[in-house]
This record gives structure tokens, C-alpha cells and sequence, in this order.
């Protein structure tokens, strides 16, 4: 399902909008050609007053200010019509670019957020797709003006007077290779700006989301050293870079700006005019008319870096759109609940920090029976964590496979595989939304009696009930829970989605001390009668399990009843060793 | 706006810049003088004696010269400023929003921590250079003309001085319908975000559920809304600009009939009719373009707006002198304490703890115990009463003197992106390296460390993802380790880990909490014995106090929940029916 990135990102973002932005650049050619009426009727004027000695008839003077008013008011009118075409366009385009980028991030491997980091994908979807804005809304339109003007105005001061059309072509000339300088100045730097800005983008989450840390160690007057540092960084970054344009940037703009034009063609024509090359009205025209060949550069010039910024922000979108994704399966559908790991193994790709390839899973084989109990214990890093995500398909196994009643994992469509397998995870995640939607997760359809329902085997039914609005409190709005109450909260979620398997940390039972046992309450409702693969930490818990996995290194070390690895005097047999003895610091452990 | 510019850039930064502006406004009114020089330009020139221009040619190169100057002058001098803009503005955020009490910072502040670090500042950057100069250009140099305009024809200079009060009514008009909606769009960009960033956190927990479209999602709702808004201000913010450009139009074409028709009455002479219109050409275009200049004006009065609110945020008051009381007594005297305008957490809580002793808090969930332990370091302040340390109010020995009296061990560990060493260094910046790794190793980090592929030099991940609940929990104790303060407080959470971590933790915290004053969240039942003191909360204050013994004799809450914890320590998996 991985595409190439395309060639061309900003033809592939605009292909859907191509007929209407078509609409808005004939309007703006057709704008700025009217636009330059009323000029050329100025220039009319002077001619029909200064023809003869007497004072011309009013009729054909009068016809003149009509055409002139009628000409800016028509520009206007289409110009107006441009904007709005473009806008509307670029809205819609940015609709369904941030939806079509959201749903591919959503496939992609869930390894690929932890790499990028939440900050870098709001970056993408929010900000970059904010800034091919400019581009799309004001930009080719600018660039339609850019070469309409001018080619007009170029054709109609030809006709006038080919020695002074010289003259201001080269006046033109002159600012646009200077333009064209800082342009492709500061072009090459334009992802260095991109990437500064993500930085101080990362520093800022990081920022908050540390804030307690960096509050209560950082002293209360100094910004956290990341933010600070990508700040500051941004700042150098920023202030080399201009003044590495600035020399051409300044150049251009000096060269093209309207005093400079008209006072350098006027001067040439008068010179021209006293020589007698030149009809001294005609110098007129290009006092006139000359500035506008340089106006639409001077829009475009100010454009400059949020042209450049556009174009870098479209290839990362467009580098987005072409992620690889976890291939979506559409071949079967579970048949019972039986689990089977054959050989599967797993190791994260690459980054750089670590390229020491470890396989965090190197060849297990397991197999879950519908309606046991199956345990996997080991040191932390033994590889517990990784095989669960595996299951969850967060990741695809490297060689190997994973099948549910009989389909393989890569076979069910992504949204199937949650109603055979379910989670409960030891951090709880609840969304800024109502308790209602967060416990309805995987049935959003689901009846407020069954919710209710989930809720009172959860334990947490009461709790909710009392919420200023009950069901409808919105989490992190009227809805304040503890984490003891969040984690009741994502195990009703799992008890109303019903999967016939399910894998559990069984951290979660001991994650909020405070409601320790509401919440083993409510994890016994849940695992009744299910297929359960545990992540253990206490054996204590799992001694009961029809079978318990130790996991070492990525490998299946031991495996078997309690009593029967007890009794290999193994790895198990240590580890129990170590969790029965009580230590000094420690309430007594309870080994019956 | 400007106004708006110069605050968020703070108070040393205006001198400068003003200097920098009034120079823009010099070169906007020099840019009037060239283009009103074109007049008895033209006009001579069309006259009976052209020769006689060149004096007034004269004058206008020299004019255009100094203005030419002047202009590279200021552009040269505001290039320049973006970067120092940046860093005044990113500075003061940092250094405010690390003031500010952490109730302020809530799921929805991210989003727009974000927005305002990053575009806000960036608009912020554009204006000395891609505002201010055409806008000075758009007001100043028309009225120059206008001035000029009055020397030859008092009725056009009339009629243009009439008109440019309206003129700048309707643009205020336009603006301002144009600002409210923008408000809207801004707040649904704000909304549309934060969404974002959730759907990036989440998505474990969606895809686990089947949630793996976007499809009737928040994100997608937050999504359409924004479409929505930005539809609703293109609907009236286009009427309103185009109302704007059609009066400039209306303006010139009034000014155009008066100068004919003056003309063709034999008031106003043929050639200096044509200077006249060509001054009148010259100024109305940079007006049309004004049209244009208020979205750019909006957004870019929209950057410091942002960075202000922010600012304006009020940080908890900090003494001038600061108390620096040598003992680490705590005293809580008739503590209350609500969140915002919630109901009291505590209400007249009283309690002491002496120095070098230890007090467990215990209670259950949601009693108040976090909040003791955040007012102590002083992430709030106290809604009524008074918390002092070693005999001070803690207001008066100010937030940095709380934090170099208290050491958090934190039950919610953050660690930054960053090395391991990194991480343990925030307890205390100056620290040698030799003093980071004594820390680890009594942290209990060693063997984590030597598993490590590239040891204590290791990155840790946005959050700490590469480190376990345990691991990280070692960290933090190196952190309070090395940042050696008198009171430790401590969050007893340690639940979570498995035995082989938290008989190291144990032991770590023990290391820890020597010869310290020691306030505990207490979870475990060896801790409380110990305790000098135990305070039982329950939402509203203590309900009881005493030691473990004499808790346990009273027979009362704190016996209740005991038993009631002991029950849960027994429980165990099963999936066999029962």
C-alpha cells in the first residue's frame, strides 16, 4: 500500500480543486487587465485637453470617465470574484486533505507516532495544511496578476513609445534578477526554517506536558532548557538567515517600489522629451503606467516566505499521504477464539539513535485455548509488552504469524480485529469527550442501558451517575477522575465491546492504590469466561493460570502450570523465590 | 495593533523599535513628496516652456535619493529585528508560562501553548517589516498628497479631505466585521488542534477499539467545524473588503469629475489637469491595496493579541526579599483550598510536621492528599490560612525558595527527551557528572543503566516511552538524590512495579529519606508504622490523626480502610466461572 511520493506535491494537493482554481485565475487576469483602464484613460484625457487650444467637447471627455470608473469598479467586481473562488477551493481542499491524511495516519504502524512524537503530527495535519493556505488562496493568484499586468501594460507603452518601454523593461529586469536572488536565497534555506519551528513545536509539548517537573526543579524563572534552547536556536537560525537574503531583498524591493519606477521613467522621458525622441504626454503614460509593471512583484515579494513555507509544508504533507501503511486485510473473519503465535518474531525498526537491531521477540510459539488463562511473566524488556502490541496489531510481525480463529491477523479488516480481541492497558486513556462516547469506543451505537450497564460491572456506575451531567460529563470538562475511576472507566469500555479474547496488564489491578480493590471488582467481572492472556508482574496473581509463560529475552524460557515450574527449579522458581520473601520496607506479601 | 506589537515585545524593547517606526513614517511621507513633485513635473512639461521642468526635475532625483536611502536604511534595520523578535517573545513566554500555577495548565492549553509559541510569534516577526511600511505608505503618503493637492485646487483637496474620514470609517467597519469572525475561525484552529494532538496520543486505545477511521470521531467533528468557520468568514468578510474597495473607486471617481469637470468650465489648466490626475492615480492605488493590508493587519494584531492573553495570566505573587528561614518545621495552619471555582478540596486543614520526622498521608481516592502535597510546593497557593516552612510563610519565601526546600518524588513521572543524565540533572542544573552518577547508583540505576545500549547517555523518548514505570520512578528519585533538599515529599505509588523493582525502589526512597523531613502519600503498610504521624483525610480535612497504633485502637476510618485494602491484596486472576 506504500506509494511513492509524488513528484510534484502541489499538483497532487490542487488536482481535486483544479476546474475552480481555473474559475479564480481568468477572473484575476480578467481584473488586472481592467484594471489598467482607468490609467489608460488618464492618459486619454490629457490627450483630448491637450489636442487643441480650445477646450474639447465634453461628450468624448465624459466617455472617458466612464470608461475609467467602469474599468475599476469591473476590476474590482472580478477580483472579488477570484478571492472568493480560491478561498472556498482552498477551504474544501483543506477539508479533505486533513481528513484523507488523518485516516492514512491512522494505518500507519503505531511505532511510527512514538518515533514522530504527537507534536510533529499536529505539525503536519494542523499547521502544514494551514499553510499551503497562502499558496492556494493568494499566491497563484498574485502570480496570474504578476504577468497579466505587465504583459499589458508592457504591450500598450510599446505602442506608445518603444524607447522609454526600454527604459522601464529595464528598470523591470533589474528588480526581478535581484528578486530571483533572494528568492532562491532564502529557498534553500526554507526547510532549516521548517525544521526550527518543529523544534520549538516539540519544546513546547514537552514543556507542558513536563510541567510539573519543570516547575518544581527548573526554578520558577527559568523556561525549560528544550524550549529554550530550540527557541534560541530558532532565533540565530532566523536572524543568519535574513541577513543573508537581505542585500537582494532590499535591493529588489527599492528597485521595484513605485517611487523609484515612476522617478526613474520620468526623468528619462522628460530627458527624451527635450531631445525631441519623445512626446512629452507620452511620458505621462509611463509615469502612469510604468509602476504598475513592478506592483504585482512587490505582492509576491512580501509573499516571499510564506510562498516558500507553502511549498515545503506541501511536500510534507504530500510525504505524509504516501506513509506506508499496515496493509488492511479484507480476506476473513475470525471462526472462535482460539489464539495461535507461530514463531513470531519482532524487532522496531531501526532509529537513530539505536541501530543495534535487536529482536525484541525472536521465535515464540504459544497458543491461547478458548477459556484459559495464560500468563506471561519475566523481567521488564523480557519482550511481555511487545508480544500484547502484537496482538493489538500495532505492529506486523517481522517472520512468523499470529491467527485468530483461524485468520491471520493481517488478513481481518482493521476494523474487525477489536471485536475478537480486546485491551485494557495499564496507562488509561479516555478522550476529551463524554463518558457516554469513551465507554461506547468500539460501539458507538451502543444503547445508554448497555452502557450503563458496562459501567455497574466496571464498578464505576454510582460514580458516573453523580457527574454533574452523568453520562454526558465530558472528560477533563465536569468529568475530574481519578486515575483509579479513569481505569474503571476503560474496563467498562472493553466489558461493552465483548471480545472472547482478551489481554490484560495485569498492572492495572494495582495501578491506583487508592481503588485497588474497586477496580479488581471490576476486572473480575471482566475477565469471567474470556480467553485472557495476562501480563503479570505479581505471580501471586496469576498462580491460578492454566498456563504461565516466562519470557526471556524475547524467547520462551519456561512454560507450564505453577506447580509443575516450581517444581523445575528454573528462572520461575528464582522469580517466586524473590516475590516470597519479604523485605524490610514491604507489608507482607500474600502467599497462601 | 501597534500598541498591542510593543507590549507583547516588553518594555525594553519599545525605545528601539519606536525610533525604527518613526523612521517608517518618514520614509512613507517622503514617498508623498516624490510622488507630489510630479506634478509641476508634469505640468511644466506639458506647458508652453518645457525646458523649464529641469529644475523640478532635479528636485524630484534628489527627493527619490534620500527617500531610496532612507528606505534601505529601515528595511535593513527591521530585517534585522525578526530574530531578536523571536527570542524577546519566546523568552517571555517561557520564562511566564513556567510562573503561572499549574492549574493553568490543562488538556486544552497545549494546543494553544503551541499555536501562540509558534504562528503567533511568527506573526508577530512579520510586522516591523511586512506591515508596518505599506500601511504607513497606505495613511501617510495620500495625505501628503492631499496637502499637496490643497496648494493647487482647494476643491479636490476638499473633496479628498472629506472624503478620507469615511474612507477610514469603512475600513475600521470592514475590519471589525471581519476581526469577530476571524475570533471564530481562530477558536475552531484552536479546537481543530487540540484534536489532533489527541488523535495522535490515543492511538493505542482507538485502534484497540476498532476506532481505526476518522470517521464520527472528535477529530473529525472539530474538523468540519473548522471548515464551517472559515466558510462563515468568507461569506462576510468578502463583502466587507469589497465594500471598502468599491468606496476608494467611488473616492477617485469623484476627484476624477471634479478635475474634468473643472477643467472643461476652463477653471483648471489642461496640463496641470493631468498632473493633478496623475498624483491623484498614484496615491489611490496604495489605498486599493489597503483592502488587502487589514486581513494582513488582522492577523498580524491576531499574534501579539494571543502572546498578551497569555501574559496577562497572573503567576503567583513573589516576595521582593524573599524569607530564608534556616529550619524545615511544616506547619499547615487553617488551610482551604479550592480549584478554581470548585467546591473546597480542604477545608481548615491544621496539621504540623516536625523537622527530620515523617507524616503519611492516607486517605481515599480523591480525599485531598495530592493537594496537601501541592500546596506545600506551593503550585498553588492556599485559598485561606497559611502554610509555613521552618517558621515563614511559604508566599514569603517565594516559589523558588519552596523549591529549594522540597524535593517531589512525583507519582506521574515526566521525563524529557533527553539522555538519562539529562533527566537526573534537572534536580540540580550545576551539577558535575561525578555527582549525576553517585545519584544513579543510589537511586538504584545501575543495573538499568548497564543494560542500556549506550548506558546514562541513552535518549529517553518524548514522555520517558523507551523507560519503564519502574525505571523512570529511579530517575526521579536521582532527581530529588541530587537536588538534596531538606523536605521530601513523596508519592508512595509503587504498586505498579514488579517485586524485583520495588524492593530497589524501597530501598532507594529509603536512601533518600534520611535525616530529611518526610512527607508521604502513603500506600503501604510498613510505611505507616513507621510514620511519626498519620493524617486520615476524606475530601473535607482530617478526620483523624495519631500513630498507626493508636489509629488502630480507636478503631475507627483508618482501621476501616485497612481492612478494607488488606481484602484487595489477596486477590488473584481467574477465568474459570465462579
Amino acid at each position: 500500500m506504500s506509494a511513492a511520493a509524488p513528484a510534484r506535491p502541489l499538483a497532487t494537493l490542487l488536482a481535486p480543486i483544479k476546474g475552480r482554481m481555473r474559475a479564480a485565475v481568468a477572473c484575476q487576469v480578467a481584473s488586472s487587465a481592467l484594471g489598467l483602464v482607468p490609467l489608460v484613460a488618464v492618459v486619454e484625457i490629457g490627450r483630448l485637453f491637450l489636442a487643441d487650444a480650445e477646450p474639447p467637447g465634453p461628450g468624448h471627455a465624459w466617455a472617458l470617465v466612464a470608461a475609467a470608473v467602469v474599468g475599476a469598479v469591473a476590476a474590482l467586481a472580478f477580483a472579488a470574484a477570484a478571492t472568493l473562488v480560491s478561498h472556498h477551493a482552498d477551504n474544501d481542499m483543506q477539508l479533505s486533505v486533513r481528513r484523507s491524511l488523518a485516516q492514512r495516519l491512522g494505518s500507519a504502524p503505531l511505532g511510527w507516532f512514538t518515533a514522530q512524537g504527537s507534536g510533529r503530527v499536529k505539525k503536519a495535519l494542523h499547521d502544514d495544511v494551514s499553510e499551503v493556505h497562502s499558496l492556494v488562496a493568494h499566491t497563484l493568484l498574485d502570480l496570474a496578476s504578476a504577468v497579466t499586468v505587465p504583459l499589458v501594460a508592457l504591450v500598450y507603452l510599446f505602442v506608445v513609445d518603444w524607447r522609454l518601454a526600454l527604459v522601464s523593461v529595464a528598470v523591470v529586469a533589474t528588480g526581478v534578477l535581484l528578486f530571483a536572488r533572494a528568492m532562491a536565497g532564502s529557498m534553500a534555506k526554507m526547510a532549516d526554517y521548517a525544521a526550527a519551528m518543529n523544534d520549538v513545536n516539540a519544546g513546547v509539548v514537552e514543556f507542558v506536558d513536563g510541567i510539573g517537573v519543570v516547575k518544581h526543579f527548573g526554578g520558577q524563572h527559568r523556561a525549560h532548557a528544550r524550549f529554550t534552547r530550540a527557541t534560541d536556536a530558532f532565533a540565530d537560525f532566523f536572524a543568519s538567515w535574513s541577513r543573508s537574503t537581505m542585500a537582494p531583498s532590499v535591493g529588489s524591493f527599492l528597485v521595484l517600489s513605485a517611487p523609484v519606477v515612476t522617478v526613474v521613467v520620468t526623468v528619462a522621458g522628460t530627458l527624451f522629451a527635450l531631445q525631441g525622441w519623445s512626446a512629452p504626454l507620452d511620458v505621462v503614460a509611463f509615469a502612469l503606467l510604468a509602476p504598475a509593471l513592478c506592483a504585482p512583484m512587490n505582492v509576491i515579494g512580501s509573499r516571499v516566505q510564506q510562498l516558500q513555507a507553502a511549498g515545503a509544508a506541501a511536500r510534507r504533507v504530500t510525504d505524509l499521504m504516501a506513509l506506508p501503511t499496515l496493509p488492511e486485510g479484507t480476506a476473513r473473519l475470525p471462526v472462535g477464539s482460539r489464539v495461535v503465535l507461530d514463531g513470531v518474531h519482532f524487532s522496531y525498526p531501526a532509529t537513530e539513535e539505536d541501530t543495534g537491531n535487536t529482536e525484541a521477540v525472536a521465535g515464540v510459539d504459544l497458543v491461547l485455548e478458548p477459556g484459559t488463562v495464560t500468563a506471561l511473566v519475566g523481567p521488564s524488556g523480557a519482550g511481555k509488552s511487545t508480544l500484547a502490541a502484537l496482538l493489538a496489531r500495532f505492529h506486523d510481525v517481522t517472520a512468523g504469524s499470529i491467527t485468530v480463529g483461524g485468520a491471520d491477523l493481517r488478513d481481518i479488516p482493521t476494523g474487525e480485529l477489536y471485536r475478537s480481541i480486546g485491551f485494557v492497558f495499564q496507562d488509561v486513556q479516555l478522550l476529551r469527550t463524554s463518558i457516554r462516547d469513551n465507554i461506547a469506543l468500539s460501539r458507538p451505537d451502543a444503547a445508554l442501558r448497555e452502557i450503563e450497564a458496562a459501567a455497574r460491572a466496571a464498578s464505576i456506575h454510582e460514580r458516573l451517575a453523580a457527574l454533574p451531567r452523568g453520562y454526558d460529563s465530558v472528560v477533563g470538562e465536569d468529568a475530574h477522575l481519578s486515575g483509579g475511576e479513569a481505569q474503571r472507566v476503560s474496563i467498562a469500555r472493553a466489558l461493552l465491546a465483548d471480545p472472547p479474547v482478551l489481554v490484560l496488564d495485569e498492572a492495572t489491578a494495582f495501578a491506583d492504590p487508592e481503588s485497588e480493590a474497586a477496580i479488581q471488582d471490576a476486572l473480575s467481572a471482566l475477565t469471567r469466561g474470556r480467553t485472557l492472556l495476562v501480563i503479570a508482574h505479581r505471580l501471586a496473581t496469576v498462580t491460578n493460570a492454566d498456563h504461565i509463560v516466562v519470557l526471556d529475552h524475547g524467547r520462551v524460557a519456561q512454560q507450564g502450570t505453577h506447580e509443575r515450574l516450581l517444581a523445575e527449579s528454573g528462572r520461575y522458581a528464582r522469580l517466586w523465590a524473590a516475590q516470597s520473601t519479604p523485605d524490610a520496607g514491604h507489608d507482607k506479601e500474600t502467599s497462601r | 495593533m501597534m500598541t498591542s506589537f510593543l507590549r507583547a515585545l516588553g518594555p525594553e524593547h519599545v525605545g528601539p523599535i519606536r525610533a525604527r517606526l518613526a523612521l517608517v513614517l518618514v520614509v512613507s511621507a517622503l514617498q508623498g513628496a516624490v510622488f507630489a513633485l510630479l506634478v509641476p513635473v508634469v505640468a511644466v512639461l506639458l506647458g508652453p516652456d518645457p525646458a523649464a521642468v529641469l529644475p523640478w526635475v532635479g528636485a524630484l532625483a534628489g527627493t527619490t535619493t534620500v527617500y531610496a536611502v532612507l528606505r534601505a536604511l529601515g528595511l535593513y534595520a527591521n530585517f534585522s529585528l525578526g530574530g531578536s523578535i523571536s527570542r524577546a517573545l519566546h523568552r517571555r513566554i517561557g520564562g511566564h508560562v513556567v510562573r503561572l500555577p499549574l492549574g493553568w495548565f490543562t488538556g486544552a492549553r497545549l494546543g494553544e501553548l503551541n499555536r501562540t509559541a509558534t504562528s503567533a510569534v511568527s506573526q508577530t516577526m512579520q510586522v516591523p517589516v511586512h506591515i508596518v511600511p505599506p500601511l504607513a505608505d497606505a495613511v501617510v503618503t495620500p495625505l501628503v498628497a492631499v496637502g499637496v493637492l490643497a496648494f493647487y485646487d482647494w476643491r479636490l483637496a476638499a473633496a479628498a479631505a472629506v472624503c478620507a474620514p469615511l474612507l477610514w470609517l469603512a475600513f475600521r467597519h470592514g475590519n471589525a466585521a471581519v476581526e469577530r469572525n476571524d475570533a471564530a475561525v481562530d477558536a475552531a484552529g484552536d479546537e481543530a488542534a487540540g484534536r489532533v494532538l489527541e488523535y495522535a496520543r490515543a492511538q493505542p486505545v482507538l485502534r484497540a477499539f476498532g476506532r481505526v477511521g476518522t470517521e464520527r470521531s472528535a477529530l473529525d467533528t472539530a474538523l468540519v467545524a473548522q471548515h464551517a468557520a472559515a466558510r462563515r468568514l468568507l461569506t462576510r468578510a468578502v463583502p466587507a473588503i469589497v465594500g471598502f474597495g468599491f468606496l476608494v473607486r467611488l473616492v477617485f471617481a469623484l476627484l476624477l469629475v471634479m478635475a474634468v469637470y473643472s477643467a472643461l468650465g476652463g477653471d483648471l489648466d489642461a496640463a496641470l489637469l493631468v498632473g493633478l490626475l496623475v498624483l491623484i492615480a498614484r496615491c489611490i492605488q496604495p489605498l486599493g491595496a489597503a483592502a488587502e493590508l487589514g486581513a494582513a493587519l488582522r492577523m498580524a494584531r491576531s499574534g501579539p493579541d494571543r502572546i498578551n492573553a497569555l501574559l496577562a495570566v497572573r503567576p503567583l505573587p513573589e516576595p521582593k526579599t524573599p524569607a530564608d528561614p534556616p529550619g524545615s518545621d511544616i506547619v499547615f495552619q487553617d488551610v482551604s483550598f479550592a480549584y478554581g471555582d470548585g467546591p473546597d478540596v480542604l477545608r481548615d486543614v491544621s496539621f504540623t510536621v516536625a523537622e527530620r520526622s515523617m507524616t503519611a498521608l492516607v486517605g481515599p481516592s480523591g480525599s485531598g492528599k495530592t493537594t496537601v502535597v501541592r500546596l506545600l510546593a506551593r503550585f498553588y497557593d492556599p485559598t485561606s490560612g497559611r502554610i509555613t516552612l521552618g517558621g515563614a510563610d511559604a508566599r514569603a519565601i517565594g516559589s523558588d525558595g519552596v523549591s529549594e526546600r522540597v524535593a517531589m518524588v512525583f507519582q506521574d513521572v515526566y521525563l524529557f527527551d533527553g539522555s538519562i543524565t539529562d533527566n537526573i540533572r534537572v534536580g540540580r542544573p550545576g551539577a558535575t557528572d561525578a555527582e549525576v552518577a553517585r545519584a544513579a547508583t543510589r537511586a538504584g540505576l545501575d543495573p538499568v543503566l548497564a543494560e542500556l545500549p549506550k548506558g546514562a547517555d541513552t535518549r529517553v523518548g518524548e514522555g520517558g516511552v523507551a523507560l519503564s514505570g519502574g525505571q523512570k520512578q529511579r530517575v526521579s528519585i536521582a532527581r530529588a538524590l541530587l537536588k538534596d533538599a531538606p523536605i521530601i515529599v513523596l508519592d508512595e505509588a509503587t504498586a505498579a512495579l514488579d517485586p524485583e523493582n520495588e524492593a530497589i525502589v524501597a530501598t532507594a526512597i529509603g536512601e533518600l529519606a534520611r535525616d530529611r523531613t518526610l512527607l508521604v502519600i502513603a500506600h503501604r503498610l510498613g510505611t505507616v508504622r513507621n510514620a511519626d504521624q498519620i493524617l486520615f483525610l476524606d475530601g473535607r480535612g482530617i478526620a483523624e490523626r495519631g500513630t498507626h497504633d493508636e489509629l488502630l485502637a480507636r478503631d475507627g476510618r483508618y482501621a476501616d480502610f485497612l481492612r478494607s485494602r488488606e481484602r484487595a491484596r489477596g486477590w488473584r486472576l481467574t477465568a474459570r466461572p465462579s
